[in-house]
């Protein structure tokens, strides 16, 4: 039966060439190492937030009046509710490390360089846009925390020159954080944000397949080499099929991630949420320490730093700027760590400013 | 700058979040004008600061009355002000809001001498820095200001059994609060017995004391029931969670273990 079925696929649609050339032939490098399962995990991670998000939206009500009522009865009366909803939220933070794992694996091993600089640029994209659908999410259960916090950070906005009085308008769809923001919000998060999304990481993962994965840039057997201007597809002569000798170290890590991800879930739920996530929004009383969520305190606290707003938004510019285009500023062909001091330097460097601002930003 | 920076950075303006605000219950005319005055009429203004009524946005006008938006009216007695109370008025201003306390202590023996000195509210709450209601406030210090503590000492012994069961109940529910669990009506009866078990001690009747707390008690206890009933629930989820990340952490190691037969094949 199961042969029929093949049969009837392969001979209209060629499914043996293709599954053969994209599994089973697809060759990995031999000294592929275990931070090129980040891709998967990242996979599987936003799987889940799409399948959690579904089944959120048939008991969620996107409306000021209901919001956080809806949510309410989400956790407290809809059959495994609390599951999807804590799966969600928690997901979101998970998502976070996962993808600042996978750019920091990815800047280490030099993989943006030449010829990968598209896929470079749309997974810097895919992670802002991430950043993106925490903040709109951020708003949607109605609770003072989602009210202040998104009160606060579009007010950040108006620091901008000329148009930031009308730029924080156009995000709140008026003066005020109100029921057009929650309704702006809710379809970027459910519906804008997830397309793009979803069709950004379909090009993220056309080059990779394109490109070829690239070869980890360690071992005696490792040359850095120039990449010809016409199009070339990496490959990896006597390397590993992807499957099933990669896969199933894929499946490994995200088996171990995602019991990571569940231990978070199940025994410390509201890890990532202060005390005002659970009251709902009351626009006239404004609740004392207000923090931003740890992925933006880097953020939160460099523009207390500086004198000025404008000068800590553009020094802030400054560095995406500087992240965005690092395939096109970093231009060599080495690609060993070791053999980067300049760049290690910088790296290493930049994660402990990182840390140590968003500590900074946690405890000012 | 290209389009994948612009999203970047009007992304980033977005995450900028800021310094705490005051509360409402510091936005009135009242703290502002009292704050730069000389120190007698600023010190409320620090002792209010301090207090439980501050921390639950119970401001100025709340107990003094006026207007709090206006400089010019805050303290005319036509828009409601009522400026400071005599020493036998306390019990009155304050029971507007603490109607059944006002009863009890108004029947009990501190109510009955109040026109002979008997304390009243300020005596043991302070006024400005107005204490949270506590067994803390029955003290040797603060009783034998009058009279001798035994009787105090009595009352405070029958109370203290209650006041550990309100604090642990209290503490429950905001374990219970802090997980998304709905505790609004739970809230809201451990509110109505605190406020019976704190109007009981006012009467100042060891008697009635005891009576009076084995029925709040009978009270807690039934709550007590449906935080055990909410535990139960999430215990089975932790247990069912724990078995989950145990099967997941186990997956990955049965996968890495195959992934690791493949090494032979790849001449490693």
């Amino acid at each position: 039966m199961k042969k029929i079925i093949i049969d009837f696929f392969d001979s209209r649609l060629g499914i043996r060439d293709i599954l053969e050339q994209n599994l089973t032939k697809y060759l990995l490098p031999r000294n592929i190492n275990v931070w090129y399962t980040l891709g998967a995990v990242l996979i599987t991670l936003f799987m889940i937030q799409v399948a959690t998000g579904i089944l959120l939206l048939i008991y969620y009500v996107p409306n000021p009046e209901e919001a956080f009522q809806s949510v309410e009865r989400i956790m407290n009366e809809v059959p495994f509710g609390w599951l999807m909803r804590t799966l969600h939220a928690v997901g979101a933070n998970v998502i976070i490390i996962a993808l600042l794992l996978h750019m920091l694996s990815v800047m280490f091993m030099a993989s943006y360089k030449k010829p990968r600089e598209l896929t470079w640029v749309s997974g810097f994209v895919i992670l802002n846009l991430a950043f993106g659908l925490c903040l709109t999410g951020y708003l949607l259960p109605w609770s003072q925390l989602s009210f202040w916090a998104t009160t606060v950070a579009t007010d950040a906005a108006g620091a901008i020159p000329v148009v930031g009085d009308e730029l924080v308008r156009f995000m709140r769809g008026g003066s005020m954080v109100n029921e057009a923001t929650l309704g702006r919000f809710f379809a970027l998060h459910v519906m804008g944000m997830p397309l793009l999304l979803g069709g950004l990481i379909g090009f993220h993962l056309f080059c990779v397949r394109r490109s070829g994965v690239s070869r980890p840039p360690f071992g005696a057997e490792y040359e850095s080499r120039d990449y010809p201007d016409h199009f070339e597809h990496e490959e990896h002569p006597g390397g590993i099929p992807f499957f099933p000798n990669y896969v199933i170290k894929d499946s490994a890590v995200i088996c171990f991630f995602l019991a990571f991800f569940l231990a978070i879930v199940f025994f410390a739920p509201n890890l990532f949420f202060p005390e005002s996530a659970f009251e709902p929004a009351d626009p006239f009383v404004t609740p004392p320490h207000i923090k931003p969520e740890w992925y933006f305190l880097w953020a939160y606290q460099t523009l207390k730093i500086f004198p000025s707003e404008i000068i800590g938004l553009g020094i802030q510019g400054l560095f995406m700027t500087l992240l965005a285009l690092l395939p096109f500023i970093d231009r060599g062909p080495e690609r060993r760590p070791f053999q980067r001091p300049l760049f290690m330097t910088c790296y290493v460097l930049g994660i402990l400013l990182f840390v140590a601002i968003s500590i900074w930003g946690h405890y000012s | 700058m290209s389009r994948a920076d612009n999203i970047a950075f009007v992304l980033t303006l977005f995450f900028l979040l800021s310094m705490p605000t005051s509360l409402l219950a510091e936005d009135t005319v009242c703290i502002e004008c009292h704050s730069g005055q000389e120190e007698r009429l600023a010190a409320p203004v620090a002792a209010w600061r301090t207090s439980i009524h501050a921390a639950n946005g119970i401001s100025c006008h709340d107990c003094h009355g006026g207007d709090p938006t206006s400089f010019a009216m805050a303290m005319n007695p036509e828009n409601g002000f009522l400026g400071t109370p005599g020493y036998e008025e306390v019990p009155d201003f304050c029971g507007r809001c603490h109607v059944g306390v006002a009863k009890e202590y108004m029947a009990g023996a501190h109510g009955k001498a109040l026109e002979n000195g008997g304390a009243q509210c300020v005596v043991c709450h302070g006024n400005h820095a107005v204490k949270k209601a506590s067994l803390d406030l029955i003290n040797e210090e603060t009783c034998t200001q009058c009279h001798s503590y035994e009787r105090a000492a009595l009352i405070k012994l029958s109370l203290s059994e209650t006041d550990v069961m309100v604090n642990k109940v209290d503490k429950n529910l905001e374990r219970l609060f802090r997980q998304g669990i709905a505790v609004d009506e739970m809230k809201g009866q451990l509110f109505q017995q605190r406020n019976r078990f704190h109007s009981i001690f006012h009467g100042v009747d060891v008697n009635l004391v005891r009576q009076e707390t084995s029925g709040v008690q009978g009270e807690l206890g039934k709550i007590n029931e449906q935080i055990a009933a909410i535990d139960v629930s999430l215990n089975k989820r932790k247990m069912w969670g724990g078995m989950t990340v145990g099967l997941l952490f186990f997956g990955g190691i049965v996968s890495m273990l195959i992934r690791s037969t493949y090494h032979d094949e790849e001449g490693h």
